[in-house]
């Protein structure tokens, strides 16, 4: 297998867009191959958001109802597979945050934000190993280091504005600059890119 | 109070909401606005292609087992009301595509149809080339008791007052269009196939829909403009 990485990435979407067009038409064993192919991507996207698994669990559940739901309005999209399933995972998750706590047990299911070093192996790191996102990685490089770690915090562990300033003891006003300006400038980057 | 119509506003707000730090009431806002404004929605699209790569850094993590058995448990009956009630599948197709015919070719060909056999389907679509109505109807061999399944799939559909829609059968070339009967406003309709009609309906090119007077064309030839108009794709 000596395939290039954008060829490999370009099969992996065919397969996956023609997934979610068998299950727009109902096709049970599609929708069970596309969840087999992308749960665990799906899966560490929520986990990682909500940090407890029975929370990550459900999300995950909800966001796979909603796939197959909607599968057909993916046919209109214009976006790759991945990034259109990962946004409801993602939106979910963070919708799931804005409710109100039915329960204030279950700290045991809880998972600690990575005490996540800029200069340590982290998911940076790992994306700039990754074959597909060869722009954003450059560009997330050439952010300011506090930038970046504000941007990949809160887009990992969907971080809010005052949690992002607790963990990294800044002011609010200051991280909110951080991730407008780190935006701004991955942005312009991109654009050139 | 700063206006959602500030393009620079719009733009932060777009990537803040998909970055995630756009939170609590600011996030139910931008979400209800969402609904309504095509553009903003495009804007998050972008944003999303943008920075959804970074998920793809974060590592796979295997759900436990139990999660895929409730979500089966959960389809499984969105799954028996079969394709044919699906109107957002309809709705989200532009056109009968290459790509459509394949999946229904396939889809049809692969299990036990719970649903009456599809010969030819028609995606028709209106002037604004939106999806308007589907019809299809069963392989000529299975034609006993030839009919024709109508859907009518258009958000709001209206008749003036006085008139009748009429649909046809385009053969293409330059036959003349056949009158397949007279449809209304209902979400699914059953035409009954005229005998002799029966053995041409599997080969013909099209379908349309036109306006006429009250009761149907009193040519026999389509004498209104044809609102819908859809090409015909073979199925079996």
């Amino acid at each position: 297998m000596s395939q290039d990485p954008q060829t490999r990435t370009a099969e992996s979407n065919a397969r996956l867009a023609a997934l979610l067009t068998q299950c727009a038409l109902r096709n049970q064993q599609a929708f069970a191959d596309l969840y087999r192919a992308t749960a665990a991507k799906l899966f560490g996207v929520t986990l990682r958001i909500l940090r407890r698994e029975d929370w990550a669990e459900e999300v995950l559940q909800e966001s796979y109802v909603n796939i197959w739901n909607h599968a057909a309005d993916y046919a209109v999209q214009k976006s790759a597979p991945l990034t259109w399933m990962t946004s409801i995972a993602r939106n979910r998750s963070l919708d799931w945050l804005r409710r109100p706590r039915q329960e204030n047990s279950g700290a045991e299911y809880e998972i600690a934000v990575e005490s996540w070093q800029d200069e340590a192996p982290g998911p940076l790191e790992q994306l700039m190993r990754a074959d597909a996102a060869g722009a954003l990685a450059d560009c997330l490089g050439t952010l300011d280091s506090r930038q970046r770690q504000t941007i990949v915090l809160a887009f990992f562990h969907g971080l809010s504005h005052s949690e992002l300033a607790a963990h990294l003891q800044q002011p609010l006003g200051t991280i909110k600059t951080w991730v407008r300006r780190g935006l701004e400038r991955l942005k312009n980057c991109l654009a050139s890119a | 109070m700063a206006s959602y119509k500030n393009p620079q506003l719009r733009d932060k707000l777009a990537s803040e909401y998909v970055l995630g730090t756009l939170r609590g009431q600011a996030r139910a806002r931008f979400q209800s606005l969402l609904k309504y404004d095509a553009t903003l929605r495009q804007l998050v699209a972008e944003w999303e292609q943008k920075l959804t790569p970074l998920a793809a850094a974060a590592g796979d993590i295997e759900p436990h087992a139990r999660v895929w058995r409730k979500i089966a448990a959960r389809i499984s009956g969105s799954a028996k009301a079969g394709w044919w009630a699906n109107l957002a599948l309809w709705r989200g197709l532009t056109v009968a595509t290459t790509a459509l015919t394949l999946a229904l070719g396939v889809f049809i060909g692969s299990r036990p149809a719970p649903e009456p056999p599809m010969g030819m389907v028609a995606v028709m679509s209106d002037e604004r080339a939106q999806p308007a109505m589907v019809v299809s109807w069963p392989p000529q061999k299975a034609a006993r008791d030839a009919h024709i399944r109508v859907k009518l799939i258009q958000d709001h559909p209206t008749m003036a007052a006085n008139t009748s829609w009429e649909l046809w059968m385009l053969p293409g070339g330059k036959a003349a269009p056949v009158s397949l009967g007279l449809v209304g406003l209902e979400e699914n309709q059953i035409l009954k196939l005229r005998p002799e009609h029966a053995g041409m309906m599997s080969k013909a090119w099209g379908v349309a829909l036109s306006i006429e007077p009250a009761g149907g064309s009193p040519t026999g030839a389509p004498t209104g403009p044809m609102i819908f108009k859809g090409q015909c794709v073979k199925v079996i």
